[in-house]
Protein backbone atom coordinates (compact mmCIF):
# COMPACT_ATOMS: atom_id res chain seq x y z
CA UNK A 1 0.00 0.00 0.00
CA UNK A 2 2.76 2.38 0.93
CA UNK A 3 4.59 1.67 -2.30
CA UNK A 4 1.46 2.49 -4.29
CA UNK A 5 1.03 5.80 -2.46
CA UNK A 6 4.70 6.56 -3.02
CA UNK A 7 4.34 5.83 -6.70
CA UNK A 8 1.23 8.00 -7.02
CA UNK A 9 2.97 10.88 -5.26
CA UNK A 10 5.98 10.47 -7.53
CA UNK A 11 3.80 10.55 -10.62
CA UNK A 12 1.94 13.63 -9.38
CA UNK A 13 5.11 15.45 -8.41
CA UNK A 14 6.78 14.67 -11.72
CA UNK A 15 3.63 15.61 -13.60
CA UNK A 16 3.37 18.99 -11.88
CA UNK A 17 7.12 19.57 -12.32
CA UNK A 18 6.89 18.86 -16.03
CA UNK A 19 3.91 21.21 -16.37
CA UNK A 20 5.81 23.98 -14.60
CA UNK A 21 8.92 23.39 -16.72
CA UNK A 22 6.91 23.41 -19.95
CA UNK A 23 5.06 26.59 -19.04
CA UNK A 24 8.19 28.42 -17.94
CA UNK A 25 10.00 27.40 -21.11
CA UNK A 26 7.05 28.30 -23.32
CA UNK A 27 6.42 31.68 -21.71
CA UNK A 28 10.06 32.66 -21.32
CA UNK A 29 11.57 35.26 -23.62
CA UNK A 30 12.51 34.31 -27.07
CA UNK A 31 16.19 34.72 -27.80
CA UNK A 32 15.24 35.50 -31.38
CA UNK A 33 13.08 38.44 -30.30
CA UNK A 34 15.88 39.87 -28.19
CA UNK A 35 18.30 39.41 -31.05
CA UNK A 36 15.87 41.04 -33.49
CA UNK A 37 15.51 44.01 -31.15
CA UNK A 38 19.28 44.40 -30.91
CA UNK A 39 19.65 44.17 -34.69
CA UNK A 40 17.04 46.89 -35.15
CA UNK A 41 18.89 49.19 -32.75
CA UNK A 42 22.11 48.65 -34.67
CA UNK A 43 20.32 49.12 -37.97
CA UNK A 44 18.81 52.39 -36.79
CA UNK A 45 22.21 53.64 -35.68
CA UNK A 46 23.67 52.84 -39.09
CA UNK A 47 20.72 54.38 -40.94
CA UNK A 48 21.07 57.65 -39.04
CA UNK A 49 24.61 57.98 -40.38
CA UNK A 50 23.61 57.32 -43.99
CA UNK A 51 22.83 60.17 -46.33
CA UNK A 52 19.90 58.48 -48.10
CA UNK A 53 17.02 57.13 -46.07
CA UNK A 54 14.28 55.43 -48.10
CA UNK A 55 11.67 52.75 -47.66
CA UNK A 56 13.34 49.37 -48.08
CA UNK A 57 13.38 45.66 -47.22
CA UNK A 58 16.64 44.13 -46.07
CA UNK A 59 17.53 40.60 -45.02
CA UNK A 60 19.84 40.46 -42.01
CA UNK A 61 20.71 36.89 -41.02
CA UNK A 62 17.41 35.09 -40.57
CA UNK A 63 15.43 38.32 -40.12
CA UNK A 64 13.69 40.38 -42.73
CA UNK A 65 13.84 44.07 -41.81
CA UNK A 66 11.32 46.52 -43.17
CA UNK A 67 12.17 50.21 -43.09
CA UNK A 68 9.42 52.81 -43.49
CA UNK A 69 10.35 56.47 -43.73
CA UNK A 70 7.91 59.37 -43.47
CA UNK A 71 8.47 63.12 -42.99
CA UNK A 72 7.90 64.44 -39.48
CA UNK A 73 6.13 67.77 -39.68
CA UNK A 74 6.52 70.23 -42.53
CA UNK A 75 9.85 72.01 -42.89
CA UNK A 76 11.42 70.49 -39.79
CA UNK A 77 14.15 68.60 -41.63
CA UNK A 78 13.17 65.52 -39.65
CA UNK A 79 11.95 62.10 -40.68
CA UNK A 80 10.17 59.40 -38.74
CA UNK A 81 11.74 56.03 -39.30
CA UNK A 82 9.94 52.81 -38.41
CA UNK A 83 11.83 49.53 -38.40
CA UNK A 84 10.13 46.15 -38.11
CA UNK A 85 11.88 42.80 -37.90
CA UNK A 86 10.05 39.72 -39.23
CA UNK A 87 10.96 36.09 -38.69
CA UNK A 88 9.77 32.98 -40.45
CA UNK A 89 6.22 33.04 -41.82
CA UNK A 90 6.38 36.85 -41.72
CA UNK A 91 5.90 36.77 -37.96
CA UNK A 92 6.64 40.16 -36.38
CA UNK A 93 9.42 39.86 -33.83
CA UNK A 94 10.33 43.43 -32.93
CA UNK A 95 9.50 46.99 -33.86
CA UNK A 96 11.25 50.27 -33.28
CA UNK A 97 10.54 53.84 -34.30
CA UNK A 98 12.44 57.04 -33.91
CA UNK A 99 12.64 60.56 -35.31
CA UNK A 100 15.97 61.40 -36.84
CA UNK A 101 17.45 64.25 -38.77
CA UNK A 102 17.25 63.96 -42.53
CA UNK A 103 20.80 65.29 -42.79
CA UNK A 104 23.84 63.12 -42.36
CA UNK A 105 25.11 63.00 -38.75
CA UNK A 106 28.61 64.21 -39.35
CA UNK A 107 29.59 66.03 -36.18
CA UNK B 1 11.26 -1.44 6.40
CA UNK B 2 11.74 -1.01 2.67
CA UNK B 3 8.16 0.17 2.18
CA UNK B 4 8.40 2.81 4.90
CA UNK B 5 11.68 4.22 3.59
CA UNK B 6 10.30 4.45 0.05
CA UNK B 7 7.61 6.89 1.21
CA UNK B 8 10.19 8.99 3.00
CA UNK B 9 12.39 8.97 -0.07
CA UNK B 10 9.47 10.04 -2.24
CA UNK B 11 8.71 12.95 0.06
CA UNK B 12 12.35 14.01 0.01
CA UNK B 13 12.47 13.72 -3.81
CA UNK B 14 9.22 15.70 -4.05
CA UNK B 15 10.73 18.41 -1.86
CA UNK B 16 13.85 18.57 -4.01
CA UNK B 17 11.77 18.76 -7.19
CA UNK B 18 9.56 21.50 -5.70
CA UNK B 19 12.68 23.46 -4.78
CA UNK B 20 14.02 23.12 -8.33
CA UNK B 21 10.62 24.17 -9.73
CA UNK B 22 10.41 27.23 -7.49
CA UNK B 23 13.98 28.20 -8.47
CA UNK B 24 13.00 27.83 -12.11
CA UNK B 25 9.91 30.01 -11.68
CA UNK B 26 11.91 32.66 -9.76
CA UNK B 27 14.66 32.73 -12.39
CA UNK B 28 12.10 33.09 -15.19
CA UNK B 29 10.30 35.84 -13.27
CA UNK B 30 13.44 37.88 -12.61
CA UNK B 31 14.73 37.37 -16.14
CA UNK B 32 11.45 38.61 -17.59
CA UNK B 33 11.34 41.55 -15.19
CA UNK B 34 14.86 42.56 -16.15
CA UNK B 35 14.10 42.21 -19.83
CA UNK B 36 10.97 44.34 -19.52
CA UNK B 37 12.97 46.97 -17.67
CA UNK B 38 15.61 46.93 -20.38
CA UNK B 39 13.01 46.99 -23.16
CA UNK B 40 11.19 49.88 -21.53
CA UNK B 41 14.46 51.77 -21.09
CA UNK B 42 15.36 51.21 -24.75
CA UNK B 43 11.98 52.52 -25.86
CA UNK B 44 12.22 55.57 -23.61
CA UNK B 45 15.75 56.20 -24.89
CA UNK B 46 14.50 56.05 -28.47
CA UNK B 47 11.82 58.56 -27.61
CA UNK B 48 14.43 60.73 -25.90
CA UNK B 49 16.61 60.61 -28.99
CA UNK B 50 13.59 61.59 -31.08
CA UNK B 51 13.00 64.53 -28.74
CA UNK B 52 16.65 65.57 -28.97
CA UNK B 53 16.43 65.63 -32.77
CA UNK B 54 13.19 67.65 -32.66
CA UNK B 55 14.75 70.25 -30.35
CA UNK B 56 18.04 70.43 -32.23
CA UNK B 57 16.21 71.02 -35.51
CA UNK B 58 13.90 73.64 -34.01
CA UNK B 59 14.92 77.19 -34.76
CA UNK B 60 11.97 79.16 -33.43
CA UNK B 61 10.36 79.68 -30.03
CA UNK B 62 7.59 77.09 -30.46
CA UNK B 63 8.93 74.99 -27.56
CA UNK B 64 9.51 77.91 -25.17
CA UNK B 65 6.72 76.44 -23.01
CA UNK B 66 6.59 72.65 -22.40
CA UNK B 67 4.76 70.84 -25.18
CA UNK B 68 3.53 67.27 -25.09
CA UNK B 69 3.89 65.14 -28.18
CA UNK B 70 2.63 61.66 -28.82
CA UNK B 71 5.01 59.97 -31.21
CA UNK B 72 3.17 57.90 -33.80
CA UNK B 73 -0.13 58.57 -32.03
CA UNK B 74 0.55 55.87 -29.48
CA UNK B 75 -0.31 57.09 -25.95
CA UNK B 76 2.55 55.05 -24.49
CA UNK B 77 5.06 56.98 -26.57
CA UNK B 78 4.56 60.39 -25.02
CA UNK B 79 7.23 63.01 -24.61
CA UNK B 80 7.24 66.54 -23.24
CA UNK B 81 9.67 68.95 -24.88
CA UNK B 82 10.89 72.36 -23.84
CA UNK B 83 13.58 74.66 -25.18
CA UNK B 84 14.33 77.93 -23.46
CA UNK B 85 17.15 80.47 -23.71
CA UNK B 86 19.98 80.43 -21.19
CA UNK B 87 22.13 83.47 -21.83
CA UNK B 88 24.06 82.92 -25.02
CA UNK B 89 22.93 79.29 -25.27
CA UNK B 90 19.66 77.35 -25.19
CA UNK B 91 18.54 74.65 -22.79
CA UNK B 92 16.63 71.60 -23.99
CA UNK B 93 14.49 69.60 -21.55
CA UNK B 94 12.97 66.26 -22.52
CA UNK B 95 10.68 64.18 -20.38
CA UNK B 96 9.58 60.88 -21.83
CA UNK B 97 7.32 58.52 -19.96
CA UNK B 98 5.53 55.26 -20.33
CA UNK B 99 3.19 54.10 -17.56
CA UNK B 100 5.14 54.75 -14.35
CA UNK B 101 8.59 54.92 -15.93
CA UNK B 102 10.01 58.33 -16.72
CA UNK B 103 13.26 59.38 -18.31
CA UNK B 104 14.65 62.93 -18.29
CA UNK B 105 17.30 64.48 -20.44
CA UNK B 106 18.49 68.04 -19.94
CA UNK B 107 21.19 69.59 -22.07
CA UNK B 108 22.46 72.88 -23.39
CA UNK B 109 22.42 73.58 -27.12
CA UNK B 110 24.92 75.48 -29.23
CA UNK B 111 25.72 75.91 -32.91
CA UNK B 112 28.40 74.45 -35.06
CA UNK B 113 30.88 76.96 -36.45
CA UNK B 114 30.26 78.08 -40.02
CA UNK B 115 33.69 77.64 -41.60
CA UNK B 116 32.90 80.19 -44.33
CA UNK B 117 32.50 82.94 -41.70
CA UNK B 118 35.18 81.69 -39.34
CA UNK B 119 38.54 83.43 -39.15
CA UNK B 120 41.41 83.77 -36.73
CA UNK B 121 41.35 87.57 -36.96
CA UNK B 122 38.64 89.90 -38.20
CA UNK B 123 39.87 93.47 -38.08
CA UNK B 124 37.62 96.11 -39.60
CA UNK B 125 38.97 98.18 -42.46
CA UNK B 126 39.99 101.66 -41.31
CA UNK B 127 42.49 102.15 -44.15
CA UNK B 128 45.51 101.14 -42.12
CA UNK B 129 47.37 97.86 -41.88
CA UNK B 130 47.82 95.43 -39.05
CA UNK B 131 51.41 95.50 -37.79
CA UNK B 132 53.18 92.57 -36.18
CA UNK B 133 56.19 92.72 -33.92
CA UNK B 134 58.17 90.30 -31.77
CA UNK B 135 57.29 86.62 -31.84
CA UNK B 136 53.73 87.05 -33.07
CA UNK B 137 51.92 84.36 -34.98
CA UNK B 138 48.52 84.26 -36.65
CA UNK B 139 47.37 80.81 -37.79
CA UNK B 140 44.20 80.35 -39.78
CA UNK B 141 42.36 82.42 -42.35
CA UNK B 142 42.17 86.13 -41.53
CA UNK B 143 39.94 88.97 -42.61
CA UNK B 144 42.05 92.11 -42.60
CA UNK B 145 41.92 95.68 -43.94
CA UNK B 146 42.85 96.13 -47.58
CA UNK B 147 46.09 97.78 -46.40
CA UNK B 148 47.10 94.27 -45.33
CA UNK B 149 49.55 93.10 -42.73
CA UNK B 150 53.19 94.15 -42.25
CA UNK B 151 56.03 93.76 -39.82
CA UNK B 152 57.05 96.52 -37.43
CA UNK B 153 59.88 97.42 -35.08
CA UNK B 154 58.42 98.23 -31.69
CA UNK B 155 59.80 98.42 -28.16
CA UNK B 156 63.26 97.45 -29.43
CA UNK B 157 61.79 94.32 -30.99
CA UNK B 158 61.63 93.39 -34.61
CA UNK B 159 59.31 90.77 -35.99
CA UNK B 160 60.74 87.28 -35.38
CA UNK B 161 57.75 85.13 -36.27
CA UNK B 162 57.06 82.99 -39.30
CA UNK B 163 57.96 84.39 -42.72
CA UNK B 164 54.30 84.01 -43.67
CA UNK B 165 52.81 86.67 -41.48
CA UNK B 166 49.46 84.90 -41.59
CA UNK B 167 49.41 81.12 -41.97
CA UNK B 168 46.24 80.95 -44.00
CA UNK B 169 44.29 82.91 -46.56
CA UNK B 170 43.82 86.63 -46.14
CA UNK B 171 40.44 88.07 -47.11
CA UNK B 172 39.33 91.68 -47.11
CA UNK B 173 37.31 92.83 -44.15
CA UNK B 174 34.45 95.31 -44.17
CA UNK B 175 34.30 98.67 -42.49
CA UNK B 176 31.92 97.28 -39.90
CA UNK B 177 32.09 94.18 -37.77
CA UNK B 178 29.62 91.44 -38.69
CA UNK B 179 26.67 92.08 -36.35
CA UNK B 180 25.77 89.87 -33.41
CA UNK B 181 22.49 88.01 -33.80
CA UNK B 182 19.64 90.43 -33.01
CA UNK B 183 17.12 87.94 -31.54
CA UNK B 184 19.73 86.59 -29.13
CA UNK B 185 20.72 90.12 -28.08
CA UNK B 186 17.07 90.77 -27.26
CA UNK B 187 16.98 87.64 -25.08
CA UNK B 188 20.15 88.77 -23.28
CA UNK B 189 18.68 92.25 -22.80
CA UNK B 190 15.78 90.65 -20.91
CA UNK B 191 18.25 89.27 -18.36
CA UNK B 192 18.88 92.81 -17.19
CA UNK B 193 15.24 93.45 -16.38
CA UNK B 194 14.72 93.98 -12.68
CA UNK B 195 13.29 90.78 -11.17
CA UNK B 196 9.87 90.95 -9.52
CA UNK B 197 9.75 92.08 -5.93
CA UNK B 198 6.85 89.95 -4.74
CA UNK B 199 7.34 86.64 -3.03
CA UNK B 200 11.08 86.61 -3.29
CA UNK B 201 13.19 84.88 -0.72
CA UNK B 202 16.42 86.27 0.76
CA UNK B 203 19.59 85.30 -1.07
CA UNK B 204 21.09 82.12 0.38
CA UNK B 205 24.56 83.23 1.44
CA UNK B 206 25.90 79.66 1.39
CA UNK B 207 24.69 79.01 -2.13
CA UNK B 208 22.09 76.78 -3.70
CA UNK B 209 21.51 74.32 -6.50
CA UNK B 210 18.59 74.21 -8.89
CA UNK B 211 17.81 71.72 -11.60
CA UNK B 212 17.26 72.89 -15.17
CA UNK B 213 14.06 70.81 -15.18
CA UNK B 214 12.50 73.40 -12.88
CA UNK B 215 11.69 77.02 -13.64
CA UNK B 216 14.57 79.48 -13.41
CA UNK B 217 15.13 80.98 -10.00
CA UNK B 218 16.29 84.60 -9.90
CA UNK B 219 18.22 85.49 -6.75
CA UNK B 220 18.46 89.17 -5.97
CA UNK B 221 21.65 90.04 -4.17
CA UNK B 222 20.42 93.30 -2.67
CA UNK B 223 22.55 93.51 0.43
CA UNK B 224 25.12 91.00 -0.66
CA UNK B 225 27.83 92.85 -2.56
CA UNK B 226 30.47 90.18 -2.04
CA UNK B 227 29.98 86.49 -2.66
CA UNK B 228 32.32 84.23 -0.73
CA UNK B 229 32.36 80.66 0.56
CA UNK B 230 29.27 79.85 -1.46
CA UNK B 231 28.35 77.38 -4.15
CA UNK B 232 25.74 78.17 -6.81
CA UNK B 233 24.96 75.73 -9.56
CA UNK B 234 22.27 75.06 -12.10
CA UNK B 235 19.24 77.03 -13.16
CA UNK B 236 19.99 80.22 -11.23
CA UNK B 237 20.32 83.86 -12.20
CA UNK B 238 22.17 85.94 -9.63
CA UNK B 239 21.06 89.53 -10.05
CA UNK B 240 22.66 92.60 -8.55
CA UNK B 241 21.98 96.21 -9.42
CA UNK B 242 25.32 97.37 -8.10
CA UNK B 243 28.92 96.17 -8.07
CA UNK B 244 29.27 92.50 -7.24
CA UNK B 245 32.52 90.94 -6.06
CA UNK B 246 32.99 87.22 -6.54
CA UNK B 247 35.62 85.72 -4.30
CA UNK B 248 37.84 82.80 -5.32
CA UNK B 249 36.13 80.68 -2.65
CA UNK B 250 32.86 80.83 -4.63
CA UNK B 251 31.88 77.96 -6.87
CA UNK B 252 29.73 78.89 -9.87
CA UNK B 253 28.55 76.08 -12.16
CA UNK B 254 26.35 76.86 -15.17
CA UNK B 255 24.74 79.88 -13.49
CA UNK B 256 24.17 83.34 -14.95
CA UNK B 257 25.36 86.41 -13.06
CA UNK B 258 23.95 89.81 -14.00
CA UNK B 259 25.21 92.97 -12.37
CA UNK B 260 26.13 96.57 -13.04
CA UNK B 261 29.78 95.75 -12.44
CA UNK B 262 31.39 92.42 -11.66
CA UNK B 263 34.76 91.89 -10.04
CA UNK B 264 36.15 88.36 -9.93
CA UNK B 265 38.92 87.83 -7.41
CA UNK B 266 42.18 86.12 -8.32
CA UNK B 267 42.23 82.35 -8.31
CA UNK B 268 38.57 81.80 -9.20
CA UNK B 269 37.63 78.57 -10.98
CA UNK B 270 34.24 77.75 -12.49
CA UNK B 271 32.06 77.86 -15.55
CA UNK B 272 29.32 80.43 -15.78
CA UNK B 273 28.04 83.39 -17.78
CA UNK B 274 28.83 86.84 -16.41
CA UNK B 275 26.97 89.86 -17.80
CA UNK B 276 27.78 93.41 -16.74
CA UNK B 277 26.70 96.81 -17.98
CA UNK B 278 29.65 98.92 -16.82
CA UNK B 279 32.71 96.80 -16.18
CA UNK B 280 33.80 93.22 -15.71
CA UNK B 281 37.13 92.68 -14.07
CA UNK B 282 38.74 89.26 -13.68
CA UNK B 283 41.77 88.87 -11.42
CA UNK B 284 44.89 86.86 -12.11
CA UNK B 285 45.11 83.05 -12.29
CA UNK B 286 41.39 82.65 -12.85
CA UNK B 287 40.09 79.79 -14.96
CA UNK B 288 36.68 79.89 -16.62
CA UNK B 289 36.13 76.45 -18.07
CA UNK B 290 34.12 75.74 -21.19
CA UNK B 291 31.41 76.84 -21.80
CA UNK B 292 31.74 80.23 -20.14
CA UNK B 293 30.85 83.73 -21.23
CA UNK B 294 32.10 87.14 -20.14
CA UNK B 295 29.99 89.93 -21.56
CA UNK B 296 29.67 93.66 -21.37
CA UNK B 297 26.20 94.55 -22.54
CA UNK B 298 24.67 97.99 -22.88
CA UNK B 299 21.29 98.22 -24.50
CA UNK B 300 21.02 101.91 -23.61
CA UNK B 301 23.51 104.73 -23.77
CA UNK B 302 26.00 104.70 -20.92
CA UNK B 303 25.11 106.90 -17.97
CA UNK B 304 28.71 107.96 -17.55
CA UNK B 305 31.27 108.84 -20.18
CA UNK B 306 33.50 106.02 -18.99
CA UNK B 307 33.92 103.27 -21.54
CA UNK B 308 32.65 99.80 -20.79
CA UNK B 309 35.52 97.49 -19.94
CA UNK B 310 36.29 93.80 -19.63
CA UNK B 311 39.70 93.03 -18.19
CA UNK B 312 41.47 89.73 -17.62
CA UNK B 313 44.29 89.45 -15.12
CA UNK B 314 47.64 87.77 -15.74
CA UNK B 315 47.70 84.02 -16.35
CA UNK B 316 43.93 83.83 -16.48
CA UNK B 317 42.29 81.41 -18.86
CA UNK B 318 38.80 81.73 -20.38
CA UNK B 319 37.23 78.96 -22.44
CA UNK B 320 34.21 80.26 -24.30
CA UNK B 321 33.06 83.65 -25.52
CA UNK B 322 34.07 87.16 -24.48
CA UNK B 323 32.08 89.95 -26.07
CA UNK B 324 31.16 93.60 -25.73
CA UNK B 325 28.00 95.10 -27.12
CA UNK B 326 26.70 98.64 -27.07
CA UNK B 327 23.44 99.42 -28.82
CA UNK B 328 24.31 103.09 -29.11
CA UNK B 329 28.00 103.64 -29.57
CA UNK B 330 29.26 106.20 -27.09
CA UNK B 331 32.15 108.61 -27.39
CA UNK B 332 34.49 106.03 -25.94
CA UNK B 333 33.96 102.55 -27.31
CA UNK B 334 34.02 99.54 -24.98
CA UNK B 335 37.36 97.85 -24.49
CA UNK B 336 38.55 94.35 -23.70
CA UNK B 337 41.94 94.20 -21.97
CA UNK B 338 43.93 90.99 -21.78
CA UNK B 339 46.90 91.12 -19.42
CA UNK B 340 50.22 89.32 -19.86
CA UNK B 341 50.13 85.57 -20.48
CA UNK B 342 46.36 85.31 -20.53
CA UNK B 343 44.78 82.61 -22.61
CA UNK B 344 41.42 82.53 -24.36
CA UNK B 345 40.15 79.32 -25.94
CA UNK B 346 37.15 80.31 -27.98
CA UNK B 347 35.99 83.60 -29.40
CA UNK B 348 36.48 87.28 -28.68
CA UNK B 349 34.07 89.79 -30.15
CA UNK B 350 35.06 93.32 -29.31
CA UNK B 351 32.78 95.97 -30.70
CA UNK B 352 35.32 98.57 -29.64
CA UNK B 353 39.00 97.93 -28.93
CA UNK B 354 40.95 94.87 -27.90
CA UNK B 355 44.03 95.61 -25.85
CA UNK B 356 46.58 92.79 -25.76
CA UNK B 357 49.69 92.58 -23.64
CA UNK B 358 52.67 90.43 -24.48
CA UNK B 359 52.30 86.70 -24.17
CA UNK B 360 48.57 86.58 -24.87
CA UNK B 361 47.54 83.28 -26.41
CA UNK B 362 44.21 83.06 -28.22
CA UNK B 363 43.14 79.61 -29.39
CA UNK B 364 40.26 80.54 -31.62
CA UNK B 365 39.04 83.66 -33.34
CA UNK B 366 39.07 87.39 -32.67
CA UNK B 367 36.73 90.00 -34.10
CA UNK B 368 37.54 93.55 -33.24
CA UNK B 369 37.36 97.10 -34.51
CA UNK B 370 40.83 97.90 -33.30
CA UNK B 371 43.83 96.28 -31.62
CA UNK B 372 45.62 98.26 -28.95
CA UNK B 373 49.09 97.74 -27.60
CA UNK B 374 50.27 99.88 -24.72
CA UNK B 375 53.99 100.21 -24.07
CA UNK B 376 55.26 102.05 -21.02
CA UNK B 377 54.81 105.42 -22.66
CA UNK B 378 52.88 104.99 -25.89
CA UNK B 379 49.61 103.50 -27.07
CA UNK B 380 49.79 101.85 -30.47
CA UNK B 381 46.75 101.05 -32.57
CA UNK B 382 46.54 97.86 -34.65
CA UNK B 383 49.84 96.47 -33.41
CA UNK B 384 50.32 92.94 -32.13
CA UNK B 385 53.43 92.21 -30.08
CA UNK B 386 54.42 88.72 -28.92
CA UNK B 387 50.87 87.51 -29.36
CA UNK B 388 49.69 84.17 -30.63
CA UNK B 389 46.30 83.83 -32.34
CA UNK B 390 45.78 80.30 -33.55
CA UNK B 391 42.52 79.05 -34.96
CA UNK B 392 43.84 75.56 -35.61
CA UNK B 393 44.47 74.75 -31.96
CA UNK B 394 40.83 75.23 -31.00
CA UNK B 395 39.11 71.93 -30.26
CA UNK B 396 37.21 70.52 -33.23
CA UNK B 397 34.32 69.93 -30.85
CA UNK B 398 34.05 73.62 -29.99
CA UNK B 399 30.52 74.91 -30.42
CA UNK B 400 29.60 78.54 -30.72
CA UNK B 401 26.72 80.54 -29.36
CA UNK B 402 24.01 81.47 -31.88
CA UNK B 403 24.86 85.05 -30.90
CA UNK B 404 28.18 84.90 -32.73
CA UNK B 405 28.39 85.96 -36.40
CA UNK B 406 30.44 82.79 -37.02
CA UNK B 407 27.67 80.46 -35.82
CA UNK B 408 26.29 78.05 -38.38
CA UNK B 409 22.71 76.83 -38.62
CA UNK B 410 23.34 73.31 -37.31
CA UNK B 411 22.72 72.88 -33.61
CA UNK B 412 24.35 70.30 -31.37
CA UNK B 413 24.30 69.24 -27.77
CA UNK B 414 26.81 71.35 -25.88
CA UNK B 415 26.66 69.86 -22.41
CA UNK B 416 24.53 67.40 -20.44
CA UNK B 417 22.95 69.07 -17.45
CA UNK B 418 21.02 68.00 -14.38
Amino acid sequence: MEAVIAMVIMVLVFGIAMMIYTNVTRLSLSVRKIRAQAILQEFLYQTAKKSSKDNQHIQVDEFEIEQKVSPFGPGTGLIQIELTAFGENHQQLAQLQQIISDANEAH
Amino acid sequence: MLKASSLYMVIIIALVISLICSALISAAYFYRAQYQLHFQYDRLMNNCNSGIQILLNNGDSSYREPQALSLSGNPTDSIILQKYPWGIFDIGVIKTFSHRDTLWRVFSIANQIDSSKWSSVYLIDEDRPLSLSGKTSICGDARLPKAGVKTAYLDNQSYTGNEHLVKGHIFDSDRQLPPLAGPRLELIRRLFRQPEETGRRPAPSGGTTRSFRLSTRVIRLDDLTTLQNASFSGNLILYSDTTLTIDSTVSLQDVIVVAKSIQVKSGFHGHCQLYATDSLSVGSDCHFTYPSCLALFRSTAGVTDLPGRISLGEHSHVEGLIFTYEKQTGKLPPIIRLAKNTMVSGQIYSQGSLSLKEGVNIQGGVMTSRFLYASSITLYENYLVNTRIDLTTLSRYYLSSPLSPSAGATQHILQWLK
